[in-house]
């Protein structure tokens, strides 16, 4: 009891020093826009993530597409937000960096009761304001998408839609709201919430606390959990529903040169075909309510599902070319739309709830209502006049064409020692992962932010050489050293008697 | 009743049969009749492990017993060989443990240890 | 300057055709992409490697040491730490682009290529095993290495998938390293590993083998470590049986399910590709459908036993020098085709342009056969045949028979009847 009671001062003593203004809760490629977002504001923000990385739940396995804003319910907010969303894209694309791959999508119909269906959804992107849409028939269609299923009759052309890369969404807005001031703490899993007063009490891992004056809640599938620890009644429950995927290697790029939908369902956008901004082709996902949120896992039955219906959209799949399954989850929620809003109970909470698809799409506009059109922090705060809202792009090194890397080469030699062979990822830029204001020793963190370990073998030949260099740049043991969490270490034991 | 061996004297593995009689069947050379009769009474085996060493680039270098040695030392020899620590550059065939376990037989380096020349 | 031959690749396949290139006096640069020469055979440990080659018993190290001090002896030159990015070919030239710290991106130019690329393991992800993704399923050669070459042990409590050779290599090793190896799973009716490698590395140390069983569950703790996994076993159709599971705690499942021939440098050829053996298809000679381009070792197919791997690559070496020499006379082909209980042959043509006499068949049966006859056929007339016992998918055949006196016109099936 004495014990406790003296922990707690220690505590409280060790809080009291900062109060910030927000405080966000979760660094997916939500909460990491928002911290950017509040950056163009005199604001000090923190934002806590339980995981070792940013993007590492909903953000970390999805389809990366940014959709076009055809499908939502016209009026609601998942429709002007994922519409706005998608020119805003275009717009970090310069401004961050964020890869884009401009593919346009196909929503297909089979038969005359789809076509129907076909025209509805041609009638909801009218309404929607999605530009340039159109419907072609079978034949004009086949022209760009020579794999078309045969089965198909008609398509929804959407050429806004566009696939990006998930992580670096993240890792960019965070890297540039780092740079702008913004204070990220990872591993620190928020266990209790008070508001005493006007001031939030966030405690993480049991034995921490932070104060904000205001709150942001954007901890996606944990949300509701979340909310729960300050509301007496959350507005919303999630309600996670997992979906499955095969990743087929980028050896088939090409294959599909559009986003391939079937035509959606209530449960969803139905089991897509992808292409990947690094080449890859995803299948799926399908979409199953789970009774665990926090693990969704593959299955037989799932994964079955999954070639089935893409086999809907394409003919010949070559699903040879498989190298991976996996299994994400959305964050879906009971109430039918986005729920960001200002708690009913507690002044100063935010709710950024539902965010499932196309919250990915979404994200900088989401950032950008909460902020001006929820909060109105221009009302409270000063606008920073040092904001720099520009991230320079990741050098992807095999990208380049032989001129750009031959002259790179001579003032950085490392570009030219390749340690994953399979997606040709070079020593310097795996050093550049594991430095910088997001640095990551982990193994994990150094396949997400360079692709090492992502390819055809799936790290078995690049994962003892990343080892090394994180032991030899991090002056630590390979003992020491996690594939994700801390827990998560790469081995139990060195052999051998210690001399 | 005819009891069923694999060779494993080479990667082959032939399926040799002994029958009650001792009469040896199904050898494809005469290893194997040898290899059975040895293990009827005293099977034998070559350990193939690791050693440690001081140097940075080799943590570990390969080692064997240079002949089969009995199978229930196995395990003695493996807390013996774990305790070696090579501390200077080595040829492969070097002894890094003389007649383990007063079997006769030699541990000895299958790895050159050799230290990386800066060119 | 253009360089005869170019080999890529500086493990056993590698070092074996620059060796019997540069014999047949021709310019040879070998590029290896690691520190040193030897590849995989550095980090198998294990005995059982060279009775074919030498007539004694080697470890891997030991083996390949025979190879890299005949391939210095005889000055070849040779680059490590460069990998090689590109492979092309305009006109009768290849284009070999390389990357390194030292040299930066260069091009090499050469006449003719041999491909030593050797294979990567299957991982998780190519078979479908549902359930959780932690960290703890790992493919067996990763384990291997990091046990044997950096001194490291991946896990305590180990399930070993397939039963492939590396598996079951590393089931006695990570025994003897005190781990404790809870059984070892087969898909197959058979074991896919060496009859020696059941007996002297499960059978001595009582790990159970679980024939047509597969794993059909892996669970994750909170931190998303391994934890458990189930194993079923299938039907013949190798669906699993429901009621046969088996929970195991584990904190590590290694994966031993299957090598796969890396020719990711052939993906810019336009060249026939054999779906069985997951590689190109060769003549006899051990060259591609591109003229020049010659690939053997387990880029090739995979080999049960290194010493194959030497005698192949060295007479695709052989090959490549004779091609260079000019003594390919003509490009009139027939196929070899598999057939009755044959899972693959290579090589799959037969060119008579070059100056072989010895046609060398190498193949695998696509099941179990106690007592059969392998026969060869072209049109209705047998044109060898052999009685094996013993033959199984997991070891791989060949015949060898002169092939002057075959027609030109029509092709060859192998079969493998049951006796």
């Amino acid at each position: 009891m004495l014990k406790t009671f003296f922990y707690s001062f220690l505590i409280y003593w060790k809080g009291t020093d900062k109060l910030y203004d927000y405080i966000i809760i979760g660094a997916g490629v939500i909460g990491s826009n928002i911290a950017r977002e509040l950056c163009r504001y005199q604001t000090k923000v923190l934002v806590l993530d339980k995981e070792n990385d940013v993007a590492n739940v909903q953000s970390l396995a999805n389809s990366a597409i940014v959709h076009s804003g055809h499908n939502p319910e016209p009026g609601s907010l998942k429709a002007r937000l994922s519409v706005w969303g998608n020119l805003l894209y275009e717009q970090m694309e310069e401004e961050l960096g964020i890869p884009l791959l401009k593919t346009g999508a196909y929503v297909v119909a089979h038969n005359h009761h789809e076509e129907q269906e076909l025209d509805k959804l041609a009638e909801l992107a009218r309404i929607n304001q999605v530009p340039e849409f159109s419907i072609l028939n079978y034949e004009e269609a086949l022209l760009d998408e020579p794999n078309l299923s045969k089965t198909v009759t008609k398509v929804l052309s959407l050429p806004t839609t566009k696939v990006t890369y998930p992580w670096e969404v993240a890792f960019a807005a965070m890297e540039n709201a780092i740079k702008n001031g913004v204070e990220f703490r990872k591993n620190a899993l928020v266990t209790k919430i008070r508001k005493v007063g006007n001031v939030f009490y966030v405690t993480v891992n049991n034995n921490q606390e932070y104060q904000s004056k205001y709150l942001i809640n954007a901890a996606g599938v944990a949300s509701d959990d979340i909310a729960g620890m300050i509301e007496k009644k959350v507005p919303y429950t999630i309600k996670g529903r997992k979906g499955e995927y095969f990743v087929l290697d980028k050896r088939v790029k090409g294959f599909v040169n559009h986003v391939l939908y079937p035509l959606p369902t209530e449960l969803g956008k139905g089991v897509l075909i992808t292409p990947q901004f690094h080449g890859e082709i995803l299948l799926g996902p399908n979409s199953l309510e789970v009774k665990d949120k926090y693990h969704p896992t593959t299955s037989y039955e799932g994964l079955t599902y999954v070639k089935e219906n893409a086999a809907l959209l394409a003919d010949n799949i070559p699903i040879n070319q498989i190298i991976r399954s996996f299994a994400g989850i959305r964050s879906t929620s009971d109430y039918d739309d986005f729920y960001i809003k200002e708690s009913l109970e507690v002044k100063g909470f935010y709710h950024l709830g539902g965010i499932d698809s196309p919250g990915l799409t979404a994200c900088f506009a989401i950032a950008k209502y909460l902020v001006e059109e929820v909060m109105n922090v221009g009302e409270i705060y000063s606008i920073d006049p040092n904001f720099d809202p520009l991230r320079k792009k990741k050098v992807l090194f095999n990208r380049l064409s032989l001129t750009e890397k031959k002259d790179l080469l001579l003032k950085e030699p490392l570009y030219g020692n390749i340690i994953c062979k399979c997606e040709k990822i070079t020593e310097k830029e795996i050093l550049d992962a594991m430095h910088g204001p997001l640095g990551s020793n982990t193994i994990k963190g150094i396949k997400k932010r360079t692709r090492a370990g992502a390819g055809l073998c799936q790290g078995g030949y690049c994962e003892e050489k990343i080892i090394k260099m994180i032991a030899k740049e991090f002056n630590i043991s390979p003992l020491e050293i996690a594939y994700d969490k801390e827990e998560t270490k790469l081995f139990v034991a060195e052999t051998k008697v210690k001399p | 009743m005819t009891k069923e061996f694999i060779c494993i004297v080479c990667p082959r593995g032939c399926h040799v049969l002994v029958d009650d009689a001792g009469n040896i069947s199904g050898n494809q050379c005469k290893r194997g009749e040898t290899y059975v009769k040895n293990e009827m009474t005293n099977p034998k085996r070559v350990v193939t492990t690791t050693v440690r060493t001081v140097f940075e680039e080799i943590p570990r270098a390969s080692v064997k017993t240079l002949e089969a040695i009995p199978k229930g030392l196995i395990y003695q020899a493996m807390d013996l060989i774990n305790q070696v620590v090579i501390t200077k550059e080595m040829k492969i065939g070097e002894v890094v443990i003389e007649n383990i376990l007063n079997t006769g037989v030699n541990v000895v380096l299958t790895k050159e240890i050799k230290r990386k020349e800066v060119k | 300057m253009i360089k005869e031959i170019v080999v890529i690749g500086g493990g056993a396949s590698g070092l074996a055709a620059a060796i019997a290139a540069k014999k047949k006096n021709k310019d040879v640069l070998l590029i290896e992409r690691e520190a040193e020469l030897g590849g995989i055979l550095n980090q198998c440990i294990h005995n059982g490697f060279g009775l074919e080659v030498f007539k004694e018993e080697y470890t891997g190290p030991e083996y390949a040491y025979k190879f890299i001090e005949e391939f210095n002896s005889l000055d070849i030159e040779y680059l490590l730490n460069a990998t090689v990015i590109k492979l092309d070919k305009v006109d009768d030239i290849f284009i070999i682009t390389l990357s390194s710290e030292k040299l930066g991106l260069s091009e090499i130019k050469a006449k003719a290529v041999v491909i030593s690329s050797g294979c990567y393991e299957r991982t998780r992800g190519q078979i479908t095993m549902p359930g959780d993704r932690p960290r703890g399923v790992i493919t067996a050669g990763s384990a291997q290495r990091y046990l044997n070459i950096n001194g490291f042990l991946v896990g305590k409590k180990v399930f070993i998938l397939g039963s492939g050779d590396i598996g079951l290599i590393m089931a006695r090793r990570m025994h003897l390293e005190g781990a404790e190896v809870l059984g070892v799973a087969e898909i197959m009716p058979y074991s896919n590993g060496l009859n020696r490698n059941i007996v002297q590395c499960l059978n001595d140390f009582d790990i159970p083998l679980y024939l047509s069983h597969t794993v059909t569950n892996v669970e994750s703790d909170e931190f998303k470590r391994l934890k458990a996994i189930t194993i079923q076993e299938v039907d013949s159709r190798f669906n699993p049986i429901k009621g046969t599971e088996k929970h195991f705690s584990v904190d590590t499942l290694l994966l031993s399910i299957g090598l796969i021939p890396d020719i990711t440098l052939l993906d810019d050829f336009d060249i026939d590709v054999d779906p069985k053996t997951k590689s190109a298809k060769i003549n006899q000679a051990y060259e591609t459908t591109v003229n020049g381009l010659f690939i053997c070792g387990n880029s090739l197919q995979v080999h049960d036993l290194v010493d194959n791997v030497s005698k192949e690559s060295s007479r695709a070496g052989t090959s490549a020098a004779d091609y260079i020499d000019g003594l390919v006379t003509s490009r009139q082909k027939i196929k070899i085709i598999p057939k009755e209980n044959i899972l693959y042959v290579a090589p799959q043509y037969l060119d008579f342009g070059w100056s072989f006499k010895e046609l060398i068949i190498s193949f695998r049966s696509s099941k179990k056969l106690e007592k059969a006859a392998i026969k060869i056929y072209q049109g209705e007339k047998l044109v060898y045949q052999k009685r094996r016992t013993f033959i199984v998918p997991a070891e791989m055949e060949q015949v060898s028979f002169p092939y002057s006196e075959l027609s030109k016109d029509e092709d060859l099936r192998v079969e493998l009847e049951e006796l």
